[in-house]
This record gives C-alpha cells, structure tokens and sequence, in this order.
C-alpha cells in the first residue's frame, strides 16, 4: 500500500470495450430479446409486421409501467406484491365515484391516484417503521386491496362506456397512426416515463440514494441517506405505478373488473429480474426492465404466432428467468474471480 | 482532563449510559478527545468500544449523559448531528456500498448537484475524486467510476479515508479499520491516519491488534466491562504487556 504502483497492477487501465458491454446487467436480456425476434421472424414473418408489432407494444405498457417503478423499488432492496390488486382496485374506485355522479372523471382519477398513493404510504411505514419484510407486508396488502375491491362492487364490474367523450381518457389510451403504425397515447407515456426513470435512477441525488439504501443500508443511514423515506417514497411510487396502469386498461378494455391484475405482481418481478435487477437491492436497471418487458410481451406474442399453445406460455418464462439468474449468477461469480 | 480549555479540547463525553434491553453496554462513561490526537481505544470483545463511537456517532441513541463537541452540547440523536458537527465515523463493513462508483461513495449523502432536481454533477463528482485518489496514493489505472465492489480491502479503507479528510472533518473515528488487511494495506492506513492527523483532523482508532495501535496512537484508553478503567496510557512511557494488563484487569492483582 505504501507503493502506490503495486495497487494499481489489479486494475488494468482498459478493460476492453467488448468486455465491458459484456458485463453490462442488460447484456444477457438483450442478446436473448435479439435472439428471440431472430427465431420467430424466421418461422413466422408475420411476427415482424407493423400490425402484430403495434398489437404486442400496446398490452406491452400496462405491466411495464408498473415494472418501472418496481425497478426503483427493487432497487432499494424492496418489493411489492400488491399492485396486481392496486391495478384492479383504482380504476374500480375511479368509476365507481364517476359513475355514481358524484364528481368528473378528472376528479374521480385523482382521488383513485389519491388512494393508491395511501395504500403505499402504508405499505411504505409498516416496513419501513415497524421492520416487516416487505413480502409479508405487501402479502397482506395484496389481500387487503383485493378483498375490498370485491366486497365494493359485490365483484361486478363497474361501467365504463361513457368514457369514450372524456378527454382524460384521450390522454390516456387515444390513439394515432405513424405511418401504417397505430400508435395508443398509453405506449407514448410508457417511453416519456422509461426515460425519466431511467434518468432519475442514475443521474439524480435521489437515484444515488435508491442505489445505496439497497446496496448497503447501513453505509447510506452513516451518509445521511434518509434511507426509510426513500423506501416510503418508492411504495408510494409503485402503487401510484399500479393506479394508473390500472386505470389505462380499464379505459382500453372498457371494464373495470375488481378482480383484473391478478397475478400481475409476479409477471411484473419477473420483467424486473430478467432484465438485470438484483432482487436483493443496490444494482438496478431501467433499460434492463425495458428489455425484460419487451421479452415477456414477444414471447407470449411469439409463441402464439408459431404455433405453440399460449397455455404454454409459462414454461417459457420459467425457463427464461431460470436461465438468466444462472447467466446473472455466472457473470458474477466471473467478475468477483477477477478482483 | 478538566485542565484543558475547551478550545483545545474537541469532544467531551460526560457520564454517558447505555442499556440495550438488560445489557448494561456503557456505565458512566467519560471520554475526552483533544484537537489533533490519535487515541486509541482498546478493550476486549463486548468491552462496550463499538457502542460508545456509536453513540459518539448519532448511530444508536444513549440513555443519559452529556456530549459536547467544541463545548457545545449536542444532543447527537441522528447520525446527521454527528456529520454537522464534523465527525466521520467509517465501521469496517458498513462504510461504503459495494455496487456504486468510487466517486458516487465519495460523495454519498453530499452529492454535487446543477440545477433545482437535483441532477448530479457527475463530472465534477468524478473529477474530485480522481484528484482524491492521486492525493492518498491509489491513483494510477484506478478511474473513479470503478464499482467499490472491485477494490481491495485496503483500497475501501483509503477511500473511506480520504473521504473523511476531503470533508475536512474535525473527528475521524476508524472501528477496526486493519481487520482483514494484509501486512502492506495495514501499513497505508496506519499511514492514512497519520496523514490525517498531521493535517489536523483528530482520531480514534478502534483494533484488536494492539501492534497496530501501538505504531500509530499518541494516548490509548482503554474499557473493561462497559467502563472506561484507563484513558492516559502512552504508547511512550507503556509497554505492550503494560496495556494488555491493563485490557484483561490483571494489573489490579499485581
Ligand atoms: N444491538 C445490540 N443489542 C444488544 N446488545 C448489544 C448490541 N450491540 C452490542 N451489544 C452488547 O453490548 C456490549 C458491548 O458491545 P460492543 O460495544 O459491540 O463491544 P466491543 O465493540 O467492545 O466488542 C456487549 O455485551 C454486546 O453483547
Ligand atoms: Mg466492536
């Protein structure tokens, strides 16, 4: 140590362009979404068409808005396994108080945004204050939400077909074309809020702090990180995520189902891991998630295309997520070797 | 101790008491620390050393005493009282985050920003901390976007290091800083340490190595039993078997 050369002999000055891109997180998820538009374009070319294209980037953002809040959620070591339940419960409260009369769209949207934004506020303190792993936490969370969404609406689904004139509703799911493109509002807000999370998460104080509360808590509480209210912060985020994904598929299917969303949070984490995020917290990645949602959508789009049953669809994202935890794991234990 | 004038004298900790559920942790602690000084602080395991720079350090909250940085009392109940009132503590594991760059931990909880959102100022971040780098010796090859998690042991406890003198802060507490370190990283803190005190800051220095203490220190103190029994052993005037007497109360018998 007192020879400032002999530190240095671990640590050649260039790794190598082709090294580094390969130990980037979102190298693997990237080769695999490659390699998976590869064999489905050669056993079916249709699957390149604009129209399937447009179809699979559609039902693409519902989920993918909410895996980029778990992303950052993630990040900070956390998960939430309530926003299937948050997804099916907001537009049922936004329609609900729509439809009684009692207010305008606008204003039922943000009262559903309101309490999406409480549910994480709560989910956010029970872990954060009283020390509950988030899994339990969100767990009963999950049953919670889900449970009153049933009872509110004795499971029937609440009316949505005069949403057609609202311009929120235009704002949310309208729809244009690109060329022979048909472009839904819903994908232009996937990619404006992907960027500024993106952002957020590696060029921003707080970003630095998501980093580091999952990466090493104890050293971000030493820092100064506030590092309670930033998981607070990312449970109410998340939630808010869910409220608004869920409120776009009402919109787009033209049904608020108290019981839509079930089973989402699992596919949610699964496009998170896949693209690279470690599920322990301190390393996370939005373009990983991106590229992981972009997977999931084309696999159960593609499968379908080449004739394998969609019933089938599952096994594919078992494996898939089996592998990468394998390359992910390989990857590190390569790079630990190294140093 | 009382014959110091508070300009001289850095922290005062005064009849501090903590209990974790029974465990009666620290009884009556008093602790001096003068500007400039190394101490060491010696005690074998459960002695109560982590718990008192813990306390010193805003990290668990104490049962009643008194701590006055400078002469003025702090109520030191977050880790933010002790960063506010220059004291950096850097714990053997929980002192950097392995995933982040060697500038982004640099600058944790005081990061560079332009602009209202906060947007890191990544360049200057990194820019700093290179010059950082090269100041402490571990410049060369190493960029200050290289991820923690890629340096040894010895390169963290220099950047956690450099990191307390670039803050400029008044106090640097290292608790077991050489633990794991080979033969030459022990060397470069202990030289890390004497760097920082010749450039003013004050230390403590927490290790079970008592040769370690024993190269760098200018007073040792030394607890048993959650009390402080000795806090004027000089490594000048005592010897090694001197203060290990002294760690396992075998002097009281002599
Ligand atoms: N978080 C804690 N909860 C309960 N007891 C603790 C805790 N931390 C330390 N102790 C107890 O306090 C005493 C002092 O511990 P510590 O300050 O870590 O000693 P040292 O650092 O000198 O080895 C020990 O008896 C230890 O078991
Ligand atoms: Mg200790």
């Amino acid at each position: 140590m007192s020879d400032p050369s002999s530190l240095s002999a671990a640590h050649p000055p260039e790794q190598g362009v082709l090294r580094r891109l390969v130990a980037k997180p979102e190298f693997g998820p990237l080769v695999l979404l490659v390699a998976m538009i590869l064999v489905f374009t050669v056993i079916n070319p249709t699957f390149l068409s604009l129209n399937n294209i447009g179809n699979a980037l559609t039902f693409t953002v519902e989920l993918g808005l909410i895996a980029l809040a778990m992303t950052l959620l993630m990040t900070a070591g956390e998960f939430d396994l309530s926003v299937g339940s948050v997804f099916g419960f907001a537009p049922v409260v936004m329609w609900a108080f729509f439809n009684a009369g009692l207010m305008p769209l606008p204003a039922a949207f943000v009262v559903a945004m309101l309490i999406a934004l409480a549910i994480g506020l709560f989910s956010g303190l029970f872990v954060t204050r009283l020390g509950i792993p988030s899994f339990l936490v969100t767990l009963g969370m999950l049953l919670v939400v889900r449970g009153t969404a049933l009872w509110l609406t004795s499971g029937f689904p609440q009316r949505t077909w005069d949403a057609g004139e609202q311009w929120l509703a235009e704002l949310l799911v309208g729809d244009f074309y690109v060329g022979g493109l048909r472009v839904y509002m819903s994908l232009i807000w996937f990619v404006i809020l992907a960027v500024i999370f993106h952002q957020f998460l590696t060029r921003t104080r707080f970003g630095n702090w998501i980093q580091a509360t999952g990466g090493n808590p104890g050293a971000a509480r030493n820092r100064g990180v506030p590092i309670q209210r930033v998981k607070v912060i990312l449970f109410m985020l998340s939630a808010a995520m869910a409220a608004l994904a869920g409120i776009i598929s009402s919109i787009r299917v033209s049904a608020a189902n108290p019981n839509s969303g079930t089973g989402y949070e699992l596919e949610v984490i699964a496009m998170v891991v896949i693209g690279g995020t470690v599920l322990t917290g301190g390393r996370g990645t939005i373009i990983g998630t991106v590229i992981g949602v972009l997977i999931l959508r084309l696999m159960r789009n593609g499968i379908v295309l080449i004739g394998v049953p969609g019933l089938a669809y599952n096994i594919f994202i078992g494996a898939i997520i089996l592998g990468m935890m394998a390359l992910h794991a390989a990857l590190e234990r390569r790079h630990n070797a190294g140093t | 101790m009382s014959d110091h004038s508070p300009v001289e004298t850095l922290v005062e900790m005064r009849h501090i008491e903590k209990s974790y559920g029974r465990v009666h942790a620290l009884r009556d602690v008093n602790l001096t620390i003068r500007k400039g000084e190394i101490v060491g602080l010696l005690g074998d395991n459960g002695a109560g050393k982590s718990t008192l720079i813990k306390v010193l350090s805003g990290a668990v909250p104490y049962s009643s005493g008194e701590i006055r940085i400078k002469g003025r009392p702090v109520a030191m109940t977050s880790t933010n009282d002790a960063i506010a009132a220059g004291i950096e503590t850097i714990y053997q594991d929980s002192a950097l985050v392995p995933q982040l760059s060697i500038a982004r931990n640099l600058f944790l909880g005081r990061e560079l920003t332009t602009g209202r959102l906060g947007r890191l100022d990544l360049d200057r971040m990194n820019e700093v901390a290179a010059e950082l780098l090269k100041r402490v010796g571990i410049s060369k090859n190493i960029p200050p976007t290289t991820p923690i998690g890629s340096l040894s042991g010895g390169e963290r406890q220099a950047v956690a290091i450099a990191r307390a003198m670039y803050f400029d802060s008044d106090l640097i507490i290292l608790d077991e800083p050489t633990n794991n370190l080979g033969v030459a990283e022990t060397q470069g803190v202990l030289r890390f340490v004497r760097e920082a005190r010749d450039t003013g800051h004050s230390c403590i220095f927490i290790a079970h190595n008592i040769h370690h203490v024993f190269q760098v220190v200018d007073r040792m103190v030394v607890m048993r039993r959650g009390t402080v029994v000795a806090d004027d052993l000089s490594p000048k005037t005592s010897s090694i078997q001197d203060v290990e007497d002294v760690i396992t109360g075998d002097h009281i018998h002599v």
